[in-house]
C-alpha cells in the first residue's frame, strides 16, 4: 500500500517540517515506541509515588499498599504515559506550552509502509485498518475463551478449569466480545468508510481519532491481564455485591471499561461532528447512505449512554478502593441501583452493537440486489425510533431483579414496541431483494444470513419481552441463545459482511471468493447447531453461568460443545483468507461491486486525502436501475457509470 | 407479481411454517407444569410461539424465495427494477406488527397480574439465600407483620417459633407467599416446574406467589451468579398432601427447637451439605473440603481438632485446605448464635471421628 501522491502533496502544499532532533535523542525522546516504553514506567512510578506520598501523609498503614498503587499507577497513570510516549498528545502539549505547532505537517498522516500502522496516525483510513485488525485479535482471544468454556461444559463435573477460572473465562469472553470487538469493530469500519461516503477528506478531529484508537489496546490488555491479578469472575454485568467479593482482578475490568468507554465516546463525538459539518456540498441528510444514518444514531446513543456504565464501574471500584458505600447494604447502599445504572447504558449498548450493522446490511443488500433501498426514509426514521425507544426499555433486563413491580408492564410495552421499527427494517431489506438481480457474493451471503438469524434472535427477544415468559427463562440458557442469535448471528455476521464488502476498498486486493463462501457456510451451520439447542435446554430449566450443569443436560452439552469447536474452527478459514489475500490477492479495481456510494468512486485504496476534489452530490445514493440517475459529480466526471470510474 | 409467484411463495411459507411448528411440538420444551402460575405462563408461551411461527414463516419464505428466484446469472450486469417504496405496503408492515405486539402485551399483562396476586389465605414461607445454600422458614400463623423490609422470622420475638429447613416443603393446592431476602450477594429462586422466579437481595424483601398443584419433588435452583459455588446452590421443593406436610412440620419443629444438642439441625438449616460432604448428615457436596476428613485436615493445619473446626467456621481463610481456593467459604457463619455454633462444632467433631449422628 503506497501513496505516491502523498509525497507530492506534502511537498507542494505544506510548510517544510521544523528542524528535528537527530540520532539517539530522536530515538529516545521523539514520539514512538522507545519513548512509550520508558514513559509507561515513568508514569507508573509517578502514580505509585503519589499514592505512597498521600498514604504516608495521612499515616495509613501499610504505607506501601499494592491495591491502590496498581489502580493509580498501573491502571490509570501508566496508560497515560504510554499514550504520551507514543505521541498521542504531542500536538496539544506543543500548543498548550506555546511551542510552535505544525498544523500543516502531515508526517503523521497516512501509511507509506506497514510500520505506519504501529504509530499514532491521523489518517482515518489507517485508523480504520488499525481498529479492524486490533478488534479481530481480541475477537480471536475472546473466542478462545468461549472454546475453553465449552470444553469445560462438554462433560459433567470439572475437568478443564476450577470454578473461579471458569467464571473468569465467561466473564472475560463477554467483556472482550462486547467492549473490544463488536463496538470498536463497527467504529473501525465506519472510521474507514464514513468520511469517504459523505465526501470528506478525513474525520473532523483526526488527532482525537488517533487517540481513540490507541485507548483500545490499553483496554484490551487490561481486560486480559485481569487473569493475572487474579480473577474477574462476576460476569460481564459485574453485579454488586458479588463484585465486591471478587478478587482484585475486578478492578481491572472496571478500569478497562473506562478506557474502552472513553474511546467509544470520543469516536462517537467525532462521527457526529464529522457527519454534521463535513458532508460534501449537496449531501443533505436525506441523501446520506444508510450506513451514515446508522452511525449518526449509534453515535448519539454512545454519547448519551456510555457515561452511565463509566459511572457504574467507578462506583464499584470506589466501594472497593476508597471504601465508599454506594452499594454496601450495611452502610445504606443500594445494590439494585447498580443494575439500573448499568442497564441504562447496557441496554442502549445492544443497539450500539446492532445499528451500525443495520447500516452495513443496507449498503450490501442494495448493492448486490442492484436495487434502491426500499422505503429509504422509513429506514432512516426507524433508526431514530430505535434510538429513542432504546432509552426507555432498560429495566426489561430486571424483570425478576426485585425492582418496583409497577415498572414491569410499561417496560414490557416499550420493549415489544421496538419490534415495530425493527420489523420495518427487516421487511424493507426483503422488499429490496424482491425483483432484484441478486449477486450472491460473500458479503451478500452474510447479509442474508444476518437477516434470517436476526429474525430468530428478534423473535426470541419477543419471548423475553413478555414478562411472564421472561420470569421463567430469565438467567437460563435461553438468554445465552438469544444473545448469541442477536450478537453473533446479528452483529458478527454484519461485521463479516462489512469486512468482505470493503476488503477490496481497504487493501486494493480481492479476497478469495470460494474461501469466503466456505467460511460463511461453515459458520452459518455450526452457529445454528451450537446455539439453537441452547433455547431448548434453557426452557427446560438449565441456568446459565453454571460451571457444572450436571448429568441432566450432559448429552446436549456434549453436542453443543462439539458444534462450537466447528464454529471456532470456521474463523481459521477467515483469518487465512484475509491474511493471504491482503499479501498477494489479485489487484482489484476502484469499484468491483459497481456500487453507487462515494467510497467506490475513488481508487482502491483511496488517495491519502480521499478526493482530488470534493465531490458535488446531486442525487440519492442507491439509484440502481434509474436511467440517467447520478449520486455525485466527481472531478467533473460522471459518476455511476461503471465503465468510467476515475483512473487511479 | 404474478399469480404463480404468489402460489409458490405461499406454499414455501406453509412448508416453513409446518417445519417450525414441528420444532415447537416435537421437542419437549417446557418442563412439567406443577403450579397454577405455570399454567398462566405456559399459555403466554404458546400464544407468543404461535405468533412467532407465523412471522418467521413469512420472513423466511420471502428471503429464501428472493435469493432463489431473483438470482442474477453470472454474466448479467443489469440492474433490478428501480422500486423506491410503496406507501401502502409500508403502512401494512408498520401497523401489522404493532397490532401483534399489542395483543402479546395484553395477554402478558393479564397473566402477570394474575400471577402477582397474593390470595388472602396464602401461607407465608420465609426464604433466605446465602452462599451457597437455601434456608426455608415457616413462621407461626399468628406472627406479627414485620413490615416491608424484614422477614417474619427475622423478628426476635418470632425467631424461636419458626420451623426451619434446608428444603422447601409445601402442601399441595395451597397458595404460598414466599417472602425472601439474601444474606450476602444476590441469589435467585427458581423451580422450573413452578416457572416463577425472583431474585433475592440483601437488605430488601422480595416476594413470589406459587400454588403447587402436583405432589412430587422438584429442584430449587439459584439462577443469579453468586460466586464459586453457584452451580451447587440447589435444594429440593417437596410438595406433599396436607396431612403429610403437617406431619413433617411438626417433626421439623421438634428438631429445630431441640436446643444446644441439635448440631445436626444447625448443619441442615444452614445448608452446609450443599458444599461439604459429611456421611453422618447424608451430605455429598464437593465444593468445599470433605468434613469426614476433618481430623486429617486439622493435623495438616497443626491445630487441635475442635479449635480447628471452630476457626474454620468463624474465620474460614485462616487455614485453607490445599486444593481448595481461598475466599469461597462465606464468612457470615461467624454470626451464628453462640449455642448453635457450639452445637455445630461438637456435631462436626463427633461425626468426623466416626461418632455417628447423635
Amino acid at each position: 500500500m503506497s501513496h505516491v501522491e502523498t509525497e507530492h502533496a506534502a511537498a507542494a502544499h505544506h510548510a517544510p517540517p521544523a528542524p528535528r532532533r537527530t540520532g539517539w535523542r530522536r530515538w529516545a525522546f521523539g514520539p514512538g515506541w522507545p519513548r512509550a516504553i520508558w514513559m509507561t514506567f515513568l508514569f507508573f512510578g509517578i502514580g505509585a509515588g503519589i499514592v505512597f506520598f498521600f498514604r504516608w501523609l495521612g499515616g495509613y498503614d501499610p504505607t506501601w499498599d499494592w491495591e491502590p498503587i496498581i489502580v493509580v499507577g498501573a491502571l490509570t497513570a501508566a496508560p497515560i504515559g504510554f499514550l504520551a510516549g507514543l505521541g498521542a498528545f504531542d500536538y496539544w502539549v506543543y500548543y498548550l506550552s506555546g511551542r510552535p505547532t505544525r498544523p500543516e505537517d502531515h508526517s503523521g498522516h497516512g501509511a507509506r509502509g506497514w510500520t505506519d500502522y504501529f504509530r499514532v496516525n491521523t489518517d482515518h483510513k489507517v485508523i480504520g485498518v488499525q481498529y479492524v485488525t486490533t478488534t479481530i485479535f481480541f475477537f480471536l482471544a475472546g473466542g478462545l475463551m468461549a472454546m475453553l468454556v465449552r470444553a469445560e461444559l462438554a462433560r459433567p463435573g470439572m475437568q478443564v478449569s476450577d470454578t473461579q477460572t471458569y467464571n473468569q473465562f465467561f466473564s472475560v469472553h463477554a467483556s472482550l466480545m462486547i467492549f473490544l470487538f463488536v463496538i470498536p469493530a463497527f467504529a473501525g469500519l465506519a472510521n474507514y468508510v464514513l468520511p469517504l461516503m459523505i465526501g470528506a477528506p478525513d474525520m473532523a478531529f483526526p488527532r482525537l481519532n488517533a487517540l481513540s484508537y490507541w485507548l483500545l489496546p490499553i483496554a484490551g490488555i487490561m481486560m486480559l491481564s485481569s487473569f493475572l491479578a487474579p480473577g474477574f469472575g462476576a460476569g460481564w454485568t459485574n453485579y454488586v455485591p458479588l463484585a465486591d467479593t471478587q478478587p482484585f482482578g475486578n478492578v481491572f475490568f472496571s478500569m478497562a471499561v473506562q478506557w474502552a468507554g472513553a474511546s467509544s465516546i470520543m469516536t462517537a463525538l467525532n462521527f457526529l461532528v464529522t457527519i454534521i459539518t463535513m458532508r460534501a456540498p449537496g449531501m443533505t441528510f436525506w441523501r446520506m447512505p444508510l450506513l451514515v444514518w446508522a452511525n449518526f444514531t449509534t453515535s448519539l446513543l454512545v454519547v448519551l449512554a456510555t457515561p452511565f456504565i463509566a459511572g457504574s464501574q467507578f462506583f464499584v471500584m470506589f466501594d472497593r478502593v476508597l471504601h465508599t458505600n454506594f452499594f454496601h447494604v450495611a452502610e445504606g447502599g443500594y445494590p439494585l441501583g447498580y443494575q439500573h445504572i448499568f442497564w441504562f447504558y447496557s441496554h442502549p449498548a445492544v443497539y450500539i452493537m446492532i445499528l451500525p450493522g443495520f447500516g452495513i446490511i443496507s449498503e450490501v443488500i442494495s448493492t448486490f440486489s442492484r436495487k434502491p433501498i426500499f422505503g429509504y426514509r422509513l429506514m432512516a426514521l426507524s433508526l431514530v425510533a430505535i434510538l429513542i425507544l432504546g432509552f426507555s426499555v432498560w429495566a426489561h433486563h430486571m424483570f425478576v431483579s426485585g425492582m418496583a413491580n409497577w415498572l414491569r408492564v410499561p417496560m414490557m410495552i416499550t420493549t415489544l414496541l421496538i419490534a415495530v421499527p425493527t420489523g420495518i427494517k427487516v421487511f424493507s431489506w426483503l422488499a429490496t431483494t424482491w425483483e432484484g438481480r441478486i449477486w450472491v457474493s460473500t458479503p451478500m451471503l452474510w447479509a442474508m444470513g444476518f437477516v434470517t438469524m436476526f429474525v430468530i434472535g428478534g423473535l426470541s427477544g419477543i419471548f423475553l419481552g413478555a414478562v411472564p415468559i421472561d420470569i421463567h427463562v430469565s438467567d437460563t440458557y435461553f438468554i445465552v441463545a438469544h444473545i448469541h442469535y442477536v450478537l453473533l448471528g446479528g452483529s458478527l455476521f454484519t461485521i463479516f459482511a462489512g469486512i468482505y464488502y470493503w476488503f477490496p476498498k481497504m487493501t486494493g486486493r480481492m479476497y478469495n471468493e470460494r474461501l469466503g463462501k466456505l467460511h460463511f457456510w461453515v459458520t452459518f451451520v455450526a452457529f445454528n447447531v451450537t446455539f439453537f439447542p441452547m433455547h431448548i435446554i434453557g426452557v427446560q430449566g438449565a441456568p446459565r453461568r453454571y460451571a457444572d450443569l450436571g448429568a441432566e443436560y450432559a448429552d446436549w452439552n456434549l453436542f453443543i460443545s462439539i458444534s462450537s469447536f466447528f464454529l471456532g474452527a470456521s474463523f481459521i478459514v477467515f483469518v487465512y483468507n484475509m491474511v493471504v489475500s491482503w499479501i498477494r490477492g489479485p489487484l482489484t479495481t476502484a469499484n468491483p461491486w459497481r456500487a453507487r456510494t462515494l467510497e467506490w468512486q475513488v481508487s482502491s485504496p483511496p488517495p491519502i486525502f480521499n478526493f482530488d476534489e470534493i465531490p458535488q452530490v446531486v442525487g440519492n445514493p442507491y439509484e440502481y436501475g434509474v436511467p440517467g440517475a447520478r449520486h455525485a459529480v466527481m472531478n467533473g466526471d460522471r459518476v455511476g457509470d461503471p465503465d468510467r470510474v476515475p483512473a487511479e | 407479481m404474478h399469480r404463480g409467484a404468489i402460489v409458490r411463495l405461499v406454499v414455501l411459507g406453509i412448508v416453513l411454517g409446518l417445519g417450525a411448528t414441528a420444532v415447537a411440538i416435537l421437542i419437549p420444551w417446557l418442563p412439567d407444569s406443577a403450579s397454577d402460575q405455570a399454567e398462566e405462563i405456559d399459555f403466554v408461551f404458546w400464544f407468543v410461539t404461535g405468533i412467532c411461527i407465523i412471522v418467521f414463516s413469512i420472513v423466511a419464505s420471502i428471503a429464501v424465495y428472493s435469493v432463489l428466484k431473483f438470482r442474477a446469472p453470472p454474466d448479467d450486469d443489469s440492474d433490478g427494477l428501480p422500486i423506491h417504496g410503496h406507501t401502502g405496503i409500508e403502512i401494512v408492515w408498520t401497523v401489522g406488527p404493532f397490532v401483534l405486539v399489542t395483543a402479546m402485551a395484553i395477554v402478558s399483562a393479564v397473566a402477570l397480574a394474575r400471577n402477582e396476586k397474593v390470595p388472602d389465605d396464602a401461607m407465608v414461607v420465609n426464604v433466605v439465600g446465602r452462599q451457597f445454600a437455601w434456608q426455608f422458614m415457616y413462621p407461626p400463623a399468628n406472627a406479627p407483620d414485620p413490615g416491608e423490609n424484614m422477614l417474619e422470622c427475622d423478628q426476635e420475638a418470632v425467631k424461636s417459633r419458626c420451623v426451619t429447613s434446608g428444603q422447601l416443603h409445601l402442601p399441595v393446592d395451597v397458595p404460598i407467599h414466599l417472602r425472601m431476602r439474601a444474606d450476602d450477594v444476590l441469589h435467585s429462586f427458581w423451580v422450573p416446574e413452578f416457572r416463577q422466579k425472583q431474585d433475592l437481595l440483601p437488605g430488601q424483601v422480595t416476594t413470589l406467589v406459587i400454588t403447587p398443584t402436583k405432589v412430587g419433588q422438584y429442584e430449587v435452583l439459584c439462577t443469579e451468579l453468586c460466586g464459586l459455588g453457584h452451580s451447587t446452590m440447589r435444594s429440593a421443593a417437596i410438595v406433599s398432601n396436607r396431612a403429610e406436610f403437617d406431619k413433617w412440620k411438626q417433626e421439623a419443629g421438634k428438631q429445630t427447637s431441640g436446643g444446644g444438642g441439635a448440631g445436626q439441625a444447625v448443619f441442615a438449616q444452614n445448608g452446609c451439605g450443599s458444599c461439604h460432604t459429611l456421611k453422618a448428615a447424608n451430605a455429598t457436596g464437593t465444593t468445599g473440603p470433605d468434613l469426614d476428613k476433618l481430623p486429617d485436615e486439622a493435623r495438616q493445619a497443626r491445630k487441635p481438632l475442635e479449635a480447628f473446626v471452630r476457626e474454620s467456621i468463624v474465620n474460614p481463610d485462616a487455614y485453607v485446605q490445599p486444593g481448595y481456593p481461598k475466599g469461597v467459604m462465606p464468612k457470615t457463619y461467624a454470626g451464628l448464635p453462640k449455642e448453635q455454633l457450639d452445637a455445630l462444632v461438637q456435631y462436626l467433631v463427633r461425626s468426623s471421628k466416626g461418632g455417628g449422628s447423635r
